[in-house]
């Protein structure tokens, strides 16, 4: 149920007799949203602040009050609405429970409480170790809530777009060996045409006999593969 | 099947499944039935092999039909009162013996420093600089005037901002702190007793009784056990990793999350009423009788229901 595959997603089995996968987010990405809601919260004080400090007495109670509700508040109400607060959502991220499904004002309360725990001794040391010491990316409040920062969309850019051409490839893969094939297109960029060859060539027994060099078929299988298809490109 | 053909006979529903999720607040009543129709789709395209591009495009349909069909309810001043008079007793209950640790941890050793500062008066410098006893001397001398001064609404309101903000934050640090075995939750707690025991003590030796305990004596009741409930909450999160019992510690840790949630709400409600009496009630200046009768009822009202919670669970 656990098993990671190669693209850092992990499987979770439905009640409704499917397994869903999700891609946990890791520290750079929950950092940089982290920043853009700290962001947020000083905007928000800095005009509370200027706006009680006309106030008086009685606005620096209201002040007092409100900093109070942004800085516990904050993170609670808008991941306990959506899973998302305004920083979360900029970068695609969202709060759910372990087994997948969206995670509720409880999760958010107990998740967002024990950030004290996480920032102990000081900029978040502690929450820093445990996400990047756990599987999946938890800091200590997601392992007492039982929550996990997941990427809204899935969606792993599958796209290749450079008109080559399409193939259908002779045997039948799983979906993880077609994953591993799309990813062996799309990383050929940053490859070197000897070190292309060179993995490809892994896979020549495999694929038999075939009318072009090995890494150059591979690449036509994964275009077949992220959708194009065969006779459509013909024509191009 | 093939793939595309696959692909032709189904695009139509999935176009209008994700349709009704973006338009979320009124889901047609068969949106389970479509639901679990797209999980069928999912699992059909898993098996059969089909290109990672559609498995990944269903799974991204079966993860938003999720979030819409097991959304939890929204955040509501009736839901917390819920929490507040059903789940807190209930959580009392099965914390009972952290909650019993915590009352004597912060009594006992509150009363220790109590009768230490009565028989020695000098000891309250081991607890307190001489600056802040000076503070607390001036702020509840009898003849002084800030307790005769009639203080204004504005005040009122300032002095409600600083109570919520420090008293509700120190329980909630209880609690965050306390998933660090406990340390964070006791060291507070401890702290605040000796510092409290001290100073009840040493206003009692100095003689400024009539204005400091009927000032505390009507917010005390839900502040001070409030501070206890937090200091259970914390420990309860804590040692559930020193002692996870049969459980590995990661699923005692998760379990001690959802057992001290009412805690947490608990808690909270009780020291936002602490404020709210602190602000407006205990500065009054009406005869100390009145602060009395009232305190002591607010008193027996928390003991009461508490003791009900952790004895009963009701």
């Amino acid at each position: 149920m656990y098993e990671q595959g190669i693209d850092n997603q992990t499987q979770r089995s439905l009640a409704e007799g499917v397994s869903m996968s999700l891609h946990p987010a890791g520290l750079a990405v929950r950092t940089s949203a982290y920043l853009f809601d700290f962001f947020i919260r000083l905007v928000a004080m800095a005009a509370i602040g200027i706006i009680t400090a006309m106030l008086g007495k009685a606005g620096g109670g209201i002040f007092l009050i409100s900093y109070f509700v942004v800085s516990w508040g904050y993170y609670i109400y808008f991941e306990g609405k959506n899973g998302q607060t305004p920083g979360k959502k900029r970068y695609g991220l969202v709060v759910v429970q372990d087994n997948g499904l969206p995670a509720h004002f409880a999760h958010a309360i107990i998740r967002n409480l024990l950030r004290v725990a996480d920032s102990f001794p000081f900029v978040y040391a502690l929450g820093i170790v445990t996400v990047l010491s756990s599987k999946e990316f938890k800091r200590i409040g997601d392992w007492a809530a039982g929550t996990l920062v997941v990427y809204k969309e899935s969606t792993v850019d599958l796209n290749i777009d450079d008109g080559g051409e399409v193939c259908s490839p002779p045997i039948q893969l799983s979906t993880t060996e077609q994953l591993a094939i799309i990813e062996f297109a799309k990383r050929c960029d940053t490859l070197s045409e000897a070190r292309q060859v060179e993995l490809a060539n892994v896979l020549a027994p495999v694929l038999g006999d075939i009318e072009q060099p090995t890494h150059m078929q591979i690449k036509a299988y994964a275009r077949y593969y992220i959708g194009q298809s065969v006779s459509s490109t013909r024509n191009v | 099947m093939k793939q595309n053909q696959f692909i032709q006979s189904k695009s139509e529903n999935w176009k209008r499944f994700e349709a009704h999720c973006n338009q979320a607040d009124n889901l047609p009543s068969n949106f389970p039935t479509q639901f679990r129709q797209i999980c069928s789709d999912l699992s059909i395209a898993k098996t059969r092999n089909y290109s990672p591009t559609l498995v990944q495009n269903l799974n991204r349909l079966v993860q938003l039909g999720q979030t819409h069909l097991y959304k939890g309810s929204s955040l509501s001043l009736r839901q917390i009162l819920h929490v507040f008079t059903r789940d807190f007793p209930t959580a009392l209950y099965t914390t009972r013996y952290y909650m019993w640790g915590s009352f004597f941890a912060f009594y006992g050793f509150g009363l220790l420093a109590f009768i230490w500062v009565l028989i020695s008066p000098d000891a309250i410098y081991h607890f307190l600089d001489p600056q802040s006893v000076n503070n607390l001397e001036s702020m509840y001398n009898p003849s002084g005037s800030t307790q005769s001064l009639i203080r204004g609404a504005d005040s009122d309101v300032l002095m409600l901002g600083v109570y919520i903000f420090n008293n509700i934050g120190i329980a909630f640090q209880m609690i965050g702190g306390g998933a660090l075995f406990g340390i964070g939750a006791l060291i507070p707690l401890l702290f605040n007793s000796f510092y409290l025991g001290a100073v009840f003590a040493h206003m009692l030796n100095v003689g400024y009784t009539s204005t400091f305990y009927s000032f505390v004596i009507s917010h005390g009741s839900f502040e001070l056990m409030a501070i206890v409930v937090a200091g259970a909450a914390g420990s309860k999160i804590g040692f559930s990793l020193l002692a996870p019992g049969n459980y590995t510690r990661a699923y005692a840790f998760k379990a001690a999350g959802k057992q001290v949630m009412p805690l947490i709400v608990g808690a909270f409600v009780m020291l936002f009423i602490a404020a709210f009496i602190e602000a407006f009630w205990s500065p009054r200046d009406i005869p100390s009788a009145y602060k009395y009768f009232i305190g002591s009822i607010g008193w027996l009202f928390v003991c009461y229901r508490l003791y009900k919670g952790v004895r009963y669970g009701t």
